[in-house]
């Protein structure tokens, strides 16, 4: 078999970005794993070329590689980098964050007036140490994704050049709703603290503003102070990073200012019309851990998955389903009190159907199906991890305005 | 190769359950085409509704006109719901125990909100049969009935006009599955069903 032409390929990408790679190395490398270890040509190319770049600490780029490799050098807005790209790019150095292993030289934030995004500058690539609220044009970098994260990777091929002057960077917050993964600025007041659920962790809550609410964290690190419950921040240069699907705020990287006065905060509240077409299993009546802080749902054995077998459970309401309204399904978690509302069902009428009934718990589960399967109904919540946690319900009732409004509708047009 | 995250399903897990359609029972007796998303034996079977939308779950509220048990060794439970506009039939089998036991107890006529799969058959003789496979039934009030009609004919309307719009994938769909309908006769039921609720 040839491996000359898969060689050239490879080389040709490298050289591209200005690294010379020697092809009969490289030819050997392939005619060995696909001669010797019977790999697949293609998979061979693609680890020999994956080899290179982690020996030139080039991260693995995305499917853009060497088809853009046109765009090396070309000066980018910060805010215009996606991943796969060379860029060069000039902006302020606005944070410094310690590295987080030994092969990184420094790590941070660059920004520009487009928008801001991480750097990585590896031990071996030597660049110079950039200091925190300078300028620089760093050419040849490249940006690739970590954690979903754009980031820029400084490595051996970059070249920086420090900016003599201070040009003017001013940052505009979003909409707490608007945010996405990466560098972002708000405006927002701390509306809860969470008990830290790590001892690394100085603090976490929540920070709202009237579009939406947002999880912070801040790591115990020198200088860094915890913020006040209550009051309004403007925060720049915070990392966005996405964790189970959910958005959280790092503070660790960012500027904050503390500002005077209140703003007026979303609860994060959503309103969910549709009609109830599933009901799942550990609906209706439910045994709760009693150990303090604990509250896990126990097994009908009365086992909790932390604290074992606990006799002295307590009871508890709850109905868990889909909420339904023709275009889309919620996911619904209605508490104890509304679950009452919405049943006609008490707890404590619950607990005498559960402990006189011959089938027990399961009679309390299909009594209040057969209440509320099928049924249209309004709930009010806060989502969480895509499942709506019911604060409020309410029945939907005949609205004899948008029947004539349908029957005009549907009447009109034929 | 692409080993960009960005191309790959947002989160592993994310679990999008199937609306459930709001459909009268005159559109879902002239479905004639069936498809199926994807190659794995798990991958959603969907109805395509005349008025162009994809339906792998139906919700309907009407009366349990009748009931019957068939079967010796398999015993399954056929029933018919009527709604304004015809006949829904609906069945539960030993592969839906719960749906199954829940038809079981109701005695008709009653008012009842049905969750199911419809499902479409060939008959021997060539002839289309659409039926709803049961999720659950439950008996509910009359009130809930007539938030069905409101329902079922807003989301009616909604994808007529939609198909008169002409551009989903799923409409242009339609379209050549269905050339001989049009969907102005799915208007009038809407109108039908609406004006038999007694104001």
């Amino acid at each position: 078999m040839d491996y000359s032409e898969a060689a050239e390929r490879i080389s040709r990408k490298f050289s591209f970005s200005g690294q010379a790679v020697d092809v009969k190395k490289i030819e050997g490398k392939l005619r060995r794993l696909v001669d010797e270890f019977g790999v697949q040509p293609q998979e061979a190319e693609r680890s020999v070329t994956n080899e290179l770049n982690k020996e030139f600490n080039i991260p693995a780029a995305g499917s853009g590689g060497g088809g853009r490799a046109g765009s090396t050098n070309e000066q980018k807005k910060i805010a215009e980098g996606l991943p796969g790209d060379w860029v060069t790019i000039e902006g302020k150095v606005v944070a410094l964050s310690a590295p987080a292993s030994p092969s990184i030289a420094q790590s941070g934030i660059i920004a520009d007036e487009s928008g801001a995004i991480r750097f990585v500058a590896w031990a071996k690539s030597n660049a110079p140490a950039m200091a925190e609220g300078s300028w620089y044009r760093i050419e040849s970098a490249v940006v690739d994704e970590f954690k979903g994260v754009p980031n820029l990777k400084i490595h051996s091929g970059t070249t920086i050049k420090e900016i003599g002057e201070d040009r003017s960077l001013i940052p505009t917050p979003m909409p707490i709703k608007d945010l996405h993964t990466g560098i972002g600025a708000v405006r927002g007041k701390v509306i809860q603290e969470w008990d830290a659920s790590h001892e690394r962790m100085l603090q976490s809550g929540l920070l709202g503003d009237e579009t939406g609410t947002i999880k912070f964290v801040i790591w115990k690190e020198p200088g860094r102070e915890k913020l006040v419950v209550g009051s309004v921040y403007t925060i720049f240069y915070a990392q966005i990073d996405e964790f189970n699907g959910r958005l959280s705020l790092n503070l660790n990287t960012a500027t904050i200012m503390q500002e005077e006065g209140d703003i007026p905060v979303s609860g994060g509240e959503s309103e969910v019309w549709g009609s109830i077409v599933h009901i799942a299993p550990g609906s209706g009546i439910i045994k709760r851990c009693p150990v303090e802080g604990c509250n896990r749902a126990l097994s009908r054995q009365n086992y909790c998955p932390i604290h074992e077998i606990q006799p002295k459970f307590v009871y508890d309401l709850r109905i868990k389903g889909w909420l339904d309204d023709g275009e889309k399904t919620h996911n619904i978690l209605i508490q104890r009190d509304v679950v009452e509302s919405l049943t006609g069902i008490t707890l404590d009428e619950a607990k005498q159907i559960a402990e006189n009934n011959p089938l027990g718990m399961d009679e309390v589960f299909l009594q209040m199906r057969d209440k509320v399967l099928g049924r249209y109904i309004i709930c009010h919540g806060r989502e969480i991890d895509g499942r709506l946690l019911v604060n409020e319900c309410e029945r939907v009732k005949f609205d004899a305005s948008e029947h004539a409004a349908l029957l005009n509708r549907a009447g009109g047009a034929s | 190769m692409s080993t960009n995250p960005r191309d790959m399903p947002r989160r592993e897990g994310a679990f999008e359950r199937e609306p459930a359609r709001r459909v009268f029972a005159s559109e879902l007796r002239e479905c004639r085409y069936q498809f199926k998303e994807g190659e794995d034996e798990k991958s959603p079977t969907f109805v395509l509704l005349p008025t162009g939308e994809r339906s792998n779950r139906i919700f309907i509220v009407g009366t349990l006109t009748e009931k019957s048990r068939q079967g010796e060794q398999n015993i399954f439970y056929r029933g018919r719901v009527v709604d304004p506009t015809g006949t829904f039939f609906v069945m539960a089998g030993s592969y839906q125990p719960e749906a199954m036991q829940q038809l079981a107890r109701i005695e008709p006529p009653q008012f009842v909100a049905v969750i199911g799969k419809p499902n479409l058959y060939q008959k021997p003789d060539g002839a289309f049969m659409n039926s709803v496979r049961i999720e659950s039934i439950t008996v509910v009030d009359k009130d809930t009935r007539d938030l069905w009609v409101l329902d079922a004919a807003k989301q009616t309307l909604d994808r007529v006009d939609s198909f008169n719009a002409g551009t989903a994938p799923d409409v242009i769909k339609a379209k050549e599955q269905y050339p001989t309908i049009d969907p102005a006769v799915f208007r009038r039921a809407a109108y039908d069903a609406l004006a038999q609720i007694k104001m």
